[in-house]
């Protein structure tokens, strides 16, 4: 069963700007790993971005798990962000607190505002976040001011943080851009590694298109708003790239 | 008009110079017959040559400040701690006062711009352009005199500083650990918990800090209104002639001046 | 409708599994919290050592509004646009444009003497020049005037060289911080080529710091202009001498005209700064 289902999503920034999605529709199922491919400015940021409205789209369905994602009050919201993960291209974690607290903060969403304020967790969250750093590889840096942290690391206190969560669905924008090649690849391999672990769905919004291909079963190429191509991951090929990517030269 | 299409010839280069050089000896020249007409008008006709006399005079004058008043010594101590005290409290204080300042004066989280946003930024105009011992003399006379007029003119003083660097801190911040906190699901308080206070706190407190510096420099005259400290023993000193003990109240205030200096280069080193 | 509970292996989910963790870290935490303990404490004792009322502070605020609205309302402004006063006022402009000049040429100097980098000479001078700009600057513009008119009696000399010393630490401690950041190449270009200090400076370091220097003079000229209101207070001339004549005779609605023109004439003063700055920036 599809856990997401997009149906026909159209996107602007303003008002009167230009529209940045123009009709998207595709589905995730939930074993799937899904990349969202495209040259710069095709919308793919956009896109991840719709689905939490992090970005508001103009019109369209988004449904995950069954609910409408646009017709949600603030609250409701909220409570829905709770179960979808991100992980960003620059990491975005909060610098100067620790790698513990920056993955402690994943459970912010269930997490009340006198306990916020205290950043009183319960020995489970802690448990678990134990748990998840040392999947992550970064058991000997659990109190090292998150800035102190090389990218490939603080890229996995991300994931650390955004599976801390517990989601139902993982977003990640461009999660390798600002990571050198090796490192880029680890990372995949252990995003791949915990999401089938935890059998959570990965929709992928990624650059590089040979990471795509070795990691995401699933592909949909955009191309200045428009969906070029959408398929499993052994039907792309080099004339099919070539129309997503159009003039750019690989 | 010059055609752009067309380059400049040496000729017009020269030209351009010439022009340049002229009004640049053009301002220099009105600087200067300004300078000249101020020191006429204000040093040489104003003063009272007379009474300064001669160099030698100025000289006598200058060394009777020179030897330090022993016997004053025991009872400065209060002074200077209070001093101390008012320039602490005072600065605190201006914090306090100056949190909605700060939240008025931020352009990214001021709660309705049209309003809000100019009465911070009057506040802060307001604050930084009535001079220390003013703000003493307006809260001597709500008051009355004493530490308590000091301390808030010192909070009055400070609050726009405070207020226009640290709302700027504010606006400067980084987005994306909002963005990240936004899209787990928190609230507008654990955005602002988790997300914006950690960079703008730290921020705040070097500012504080600064102030707080600067303040012991304030603290040290509000005594000369009246509003507590080391002022008042200075004002007394002068009065009665006794210049060395006038020497002696400034050196304790150097004294004062290079404490702060001191624990303010350590803690700002400690908030890094 | 939700879904299904998904199966995830217990231990990722925080159950039978325990390990040590705790946000206090020793000694450091410890130390904070002292720290944090220690200045209460201080703030506390303050506060009953100088018997502050702080219940009375809140009251506070009403009896400043009531203050403000009988006795220095409606200010006295036919007081003000007396032509005395209106003298005054420009006297007061040109004592602080005299001092700030004169400060900002003699701060160019001590920059460059008490900045390390390129100090004629770290041993003697640098430590000099930075004792001289501490000193300039501890000392409150306030005290230097009472200082000078001791020594030279009333008038408006006393209040230039006061806002002359005030300029020196002030502009002389930011300029030698902007001369310490340069980068060095430039001046190492000169020194190879066999300039003398002098030249080093002039053709090596003003150039890199001559926008920032700008900048601060503007910084420099904001603050003394605020000092050279009040300096008169004490007998430096300006108009600070009508504002202490008025407090002592108690006239509080020509005290408050008195502020409003000081605050009036601040801003103005504010505006051209800002405009300055923009303009400097702009030639950047």
């Amino acid at each position: 069963m599809a856990i997401l289902e997009v149906e026909n999503l159209r996107a602007k920034y303003s008002a009167r700007g230009p529209e940045i999605l123009k009709g998207i529709s595709f589905e995730v199922e939930d074993n799937d790993f899904f990349a969202i491919i495209g040259p710069s400015g095709a919308g793919k940021s956009t896109l991840i971005r719709c689905i939490n409205r992090l970005i508001e789209p103009t019109s369209g369905d988004i449904r995950l798990d069954g609910t409408d994602m646009l017709s949600l009050n603030p609250r409701a919201l909220r409570r829905k962000r709770r179960h979808i993960g991100m992980i960003f291209q620059e990491f975005n974690l909060i610098n100067r607190m620790s790698v513990m607290d920056n993955v402690l903060s994943g459970r912010l969403g269930y997490v009340g505002a006198i306990r916020s304020i205290f950043r009183v967790f319960t020995n489970r969250d802690i448990q678990r976040a134990l748990e998840l750093l040392e999947r992550v590889g970064l058991q000997d840096h659990i109190d090292k001011r998150a800035d102190q942290l090389s990218g490939g690391q603080r890229q996995r206190v991300g994931i650390a943080r955004a599976l801390m969560q517990e989601p139902n669905l993982l977003l990640l924008d461009e999660p390798t851009s600002a990571l050198d090649p090796k490192i880029s690849r680890e990372v995949m391999e252990l995003i791949r590694a915990m999401a089938t672990e935890l059998k959570v769905p990965v929709l992928c919004n990624i650059h590089d298109v040979e990471l795509a291909r070795e990691f995401c079963n699933k592909i949909i190429g955009l191309q200045d708003g428009y969906k070029m191509f959408d398929g499993p991951t052994e039907t792309l090929d080099q004339s099919s790239l070539e129309e997503i990517y159009a003039m750019e030269v690989l | 008009m010059q055609d752009l299409a067309t380059p400049l010839t040496l000729d017009d280069v020269i030209r351009l110079r010439r022009k340049k050089k002229g009004v640049q000896f053009g301002i220099f020249v009105v600087l200067i017959g300004l300078v000249l007409w101020s020191v006429q008008a204000t040093v040489i006709d104003d003063t009272d040559w007379q009474r300064i006399g001669t160099l030698a005079d100025i000289g006598e004058s200058v060394a009777h400040f020179i030897g330090i008043d022993f016997a004053l010594i025991p009872g400065l101590l209060g002074p200077t701690i209070e001093t101390f005290m008012i320039a602490c409290i005072g600065t605190l204080l201006g914090l306090v006062f100056c949190v909605p300042m700060i939240w008025f004066g931020a352009l990214n989280v001021t709660p309705f711009k049209p309003v809000t946003y100019p009465i911070a930024r009057v506040a802060m105009t307001l604050s930084r352009s009535i001079h220390e011992i003013v703000w003493a003399l307006i809260f001597v006379s709500a008051v009355g005199l004493g530490a308590f007029a000091g301390i808030l003119a010192i909070a009055a003083r400070s609050l726009g500083f405070i207020a226009k660097m640290s709302a700027e801190a504010i606006e400067n911040i980084d987005h994306k650990p909002v963005e990240a906190i936004r899209a787990m699901g928190g609230s507008n308080l654990q955005v602002m918990i988790y997300a914006i206070l950690p960079q703008v706190l730290p921020v705040i407190l070097g500012i504080v800090i600064f102030e707080w510096e600067i303040n012991i420099r304030r603290s040290s005259v509000l005594g000369l209104v009246g509003a507590g400290g080391l002022g008042l023993v200075f004002f007394r000193q002068m009065n009665t002639f006794n210049y060395p003990g006038v020497t002696t109240v400034i050196i304790a205030i150097l004294m004062l001046i290079l404490i702060g200096e001191v624990v303010s280069h350590y803690s700002r080193k400690a908030l890094i | 409708m939700t879904m299904p509970e998904k199966a995830k292996p217990d231990t990722l989910r925080g159950d039978n599994v325990h390990r040590e963790w705790s946000r206090f870290k020793y000694p450091q935490s410890l130390i904070n919290y002292g720290v944090l303990f220690g200045i209460l404490l201080f703030f506390t004792y303050s506060v009953h050592y100088l018997n502050i009322p702080l219940e009375r502070i809140l009251g506070m605020f009403g009896r400043l509004g009531d203050v403000l609205a009988n006795r220095y309302y409606p200010p006295d402004l036919d007081y003000i646009v007396d032509k005395a006063y209106f003298e005054s006022v420009v006297e007061t402009v040109q004592m602080a444009y005299l001092g700030t000049l004169f400060g900002l040429i003699l701060a160019i100097f001590l920059g460059w003497f008490a900045a390390y980098n390129v100090s004629p000479s770290r041993k003697y001078i640098y430590p000099v020049a930075r004792l001289v700009a501490m000193g300039c600057r501890s000392v409150h513009e306030m005290i230097w005037a009472i200082l000078f008119v001791t020594i030279l009696g009333f008038g408006l000399l006393p209040g230039v060289l006061a806002l002359t010393m005030f300029s020196i630490g002030f502009a002389g401690k930011l300029f030698a911080e902007e001369v310490e950041s340069i980068d060095m190449g430039e001046v190492e270009a000169i020194r190879a080529m066999g300039g003398t200090n002098l030249q080093v400076f002039v053709f090596g370091v003003f150039p890199q710091v001559r926008v920032a220097f700008t900048g601060i003079a503007i910084y420099t000229w904001d603050v003394a202009f605020r000092a050279a209101t009040v300096v008169g207070f004490v007998g430096a001339g300006g108009m600070g001498w009508y504002l202490k004549r008025n407090i002592m005779q108690i006239e509080t609605e020509r005290t408050a005209a008195i502020l409003l023109s000081i605050v009036g004439l601040v801003v103005i003063s504010e505006l051209i700064s800002a405009w300055a700055r923009s303009r400097v920036s702009r030639a950047k």
